[in-house]
C-alpha cells in the first residue's frame, strides 16, 4: 500500500473498534434499525465503550417509547463521539432518532466469537435492556486507509481493519429487529452495511 | 512518495494492542529489561492476551530461575507472535532469554487506568506480572513499510503514546532499568510506549 512519511503529522482524535449494523426491510425502503458499537482505547475523554442503538431510527423519541439510546461507561467520551463523529456519519446523524438519544449506564459488556471465523458478537446491557449485535458470513480482513474526502466525517483520515458481514442481526431483549444488511460501497470497495471495524483510528489535519 | 490507495491488498496477519517497555541501566547501556504486552483481536490463531517479560534478556534460562517468561491465554497465538514477529524485532533479535522461554497459562488479566497511569496486569495462578506506563505524551499515528518495520517484512499501522515513566514488576519485584530515549523515524521518543490499534500486514508480492 501507501507509505509516505512513517509518522503521520495529523492529530489523533480517537482510536479503537467501531463495528456496526445497518438494516433495511426493503432495498429501497428506509433504515429499519441501526447500531454502532465503540470500544475506544484512547480519546481526549479517556477510554470506554458505547453502544449507539436506533431501534426506531425514524422516530424522534427515546425512552420510554423506544430504545433509541446510547449505552456507555464513559458519557463524556460517548457525547464527544456522537457530536464529532456519529453526527457526521451520514444516515446515523440524519435520522430523526439522533436528535433525542437517551444515555444509559453499562451494566454488562462482553464479546464472543472469532472475526476470522464464522460469527462475532457484542453484547451490551443496561439493567433490563439487553442488546446483542451478531455478525455472520464474515469476509477477509482488509486494512483500509480512507482519505478525508472519502471518510465518514469528510474531515478525517481513517485507518481501519474491515471485516465485512453478509448476515447480521440486532437483538433487543432477545427480539430480533426487522431488516437485513444491504450492499454498499466504501472507498471503491464493494461491501455491506454490516461491518466489523477493528484497529480504527481517526486523524485530523 | 508512493500514492496512497485506500484498500490494502495485503494479507492481514494480526491486529490488536501491543504496548512495550524497554529499560536500560544508563542511557548508553544495553537493555536490561524488555517487555511486550499483546491484546490481539484477530489472528490466524484467534484472539488472546499475552505478556512477554525478559528481566534478564541476555541470559538463557526461564522462570522461576530467571525473570524471563511469557504468560498467555492462547499458547498457539503467543508462539506465533514470538516466532514470527518478536524474534525478528531488532531489540529482541538474538536474545538468549528467548531460548527455552516458559509459556505459563494466564488465569486472569486486567487493565487499570488511573489518571495518567496505565497498567496491564496478568496472573498465572499466584504469580502476578505488571507493566505500568505513566506521564503519557500526545498520541501519534505511524504507518510503516516493510523496510521500516520491526520485522523487515510487514507493513504496520499503529497509534503510539510514549510514556516518560514506566516499570515492570514480577511478583511485586520491580525489574531493573529506567526509561530512556530512542530514535523512531527521525523523532526522539521514549523506550516505553502504549501502542493501540496495531495491524500487521503481509504485502502482496510485487
Amino acid at each position: 500500500m501507501p507509505i509516505g512519511a512513517p509518522i503521520n503529522p495529523g492529530r489523533v482524535c480517537w482510536t479503537g473498534e467501531n463495528p456496526g449494523i445497518m438494516l433495511k426491510e426493503q432495498p429501497d425502503g428506509p433504515w429499519s434499525a441501526l447500531a454502532l458499537f465503540f470500544r475506544v482505547a484512547w480519546s481526549p475523554h479517556g477510554a470506554g465503550i458505547a453502544l449507539v442503538l436506533y431501534e426506531q431510527p425514524n422516530r424522534k423519541e427515546s425512552l420510554p417509547h423506544c430504545n433509541n439510546v446510547v449505552i456507555t461507561d464513559n458519557q463524556p467520551m460517548a457525547q464527544f463521539l456522537m457530536a464529532d463523529f456519529v453526527a457526521k456519519f451520514g444516515v446515523f446523524g440524519e435520522v430523526p432518532a439522533f436528535a433525542n438519544m437517551h444515555y444509559l449506564p453499562v451494566t454488562h459488556a462482553s464479546n464472543s466469537g472469532d472475526p476470522v471465523g464464522n460469527r462475532y458478537c457484542e453484547a451490551v446491557a443496561s439493567d433490563g435492556l439487553n442488546v446483542d449485535l451478531v455478525w455472520e458470513q464474515l469476509g477477509r480482513p482488509t486494512a483500509i486507509e480512507v482519505p478525508p474526502e472519502l471518510s465518514g466525517t469528510g474531515q478525517h483520515t481513517m485507518f481501519s481493519l474491515l471485516v465485512e458481514s453478509r448476515e447480521a442481526a440486532i437483538f433487543v431483549n432477545g427480539r430480533r429487529l426487522a431488516g437485513a444488511p444491504q450492499p454498499r460501497e466504501q472507498a471503491g470497495l464493494q461491501t455491506t452495511t454490516a461491518f466489523l471495524y477493528f484497529a480504527e483510528s481517526w486523524i485530523s489535519g | 512518495m508512493a500514492p496512497r490507495i485506500p484498500i490494502n491488498p495485503g494479507l492481514v496477519e494480526w491486529s490488536g494492542d501491543n504496548p512495550g517497555i524497554y529499560l536500560r541501566d544508563r542511557p548508553d547501556g544495553p537493555f536490561v529489561t524488555l517487555a511486550l504486552f499483546f491484546k490481539v483481536v484477530l489472528s490466524p490463531h484467534g484472539s488472546g492476551t499475552a505478556m512477554l517479560v525478559l528481566g534478564a534478556p541476555d541470559q538463557a534460562g526461564t522462570w522461576p530461575q530467571r525473570p524471563n517468561l511469557m504468560i498467555t491465554d492462547n499458547q498457539a497465538l503467543a508462539r506465533y507472535l514470538v516466532d514470527g514477529f518478536v524474534v525478528n524485532m531488532p531489540t529482541f533479535r538474538g536474545k538468549p532469554a528467548l531460548e527455552g522461554l516458559a509459556f505459563l497459562p494466564l488465569t486472569s488479566a486486567s487493565t487499570e487506568r488511573q489518571g495518567q497511569r496505565h497498567c496491564e496486569r496478568v496472573c498465572s495462578a499466584d504469580l502476578v506480572v505488571e507493566m505500568v506506563w505513566d506521564r503519557p505524551g500526545v498520541p501519534f499515528a505511524v504507518e510503516v513499510n516493510p523496510e521500516q518495520s520491526a520485522t523487515g517484512t510487514h507493513q504496520m499501522y499503529s497509534i503510539f503514546v510514549e510514556a516518560k515513566v514506566a516499570s515492570v514488576l514480577i511478583a511485586g519485584r520491580r525489574l531493573a532499568g529506567i526509561v530512556t530515549d530512542r530514535q523512531l523515524f527521525g523523532r526522539t521518543i521514549s523506550t516505553a510506549f502504549l501502542a493501540f490499534s496495531e495491524t500487521w500486514v503481509k504485502p502482496v508480492p510485487a
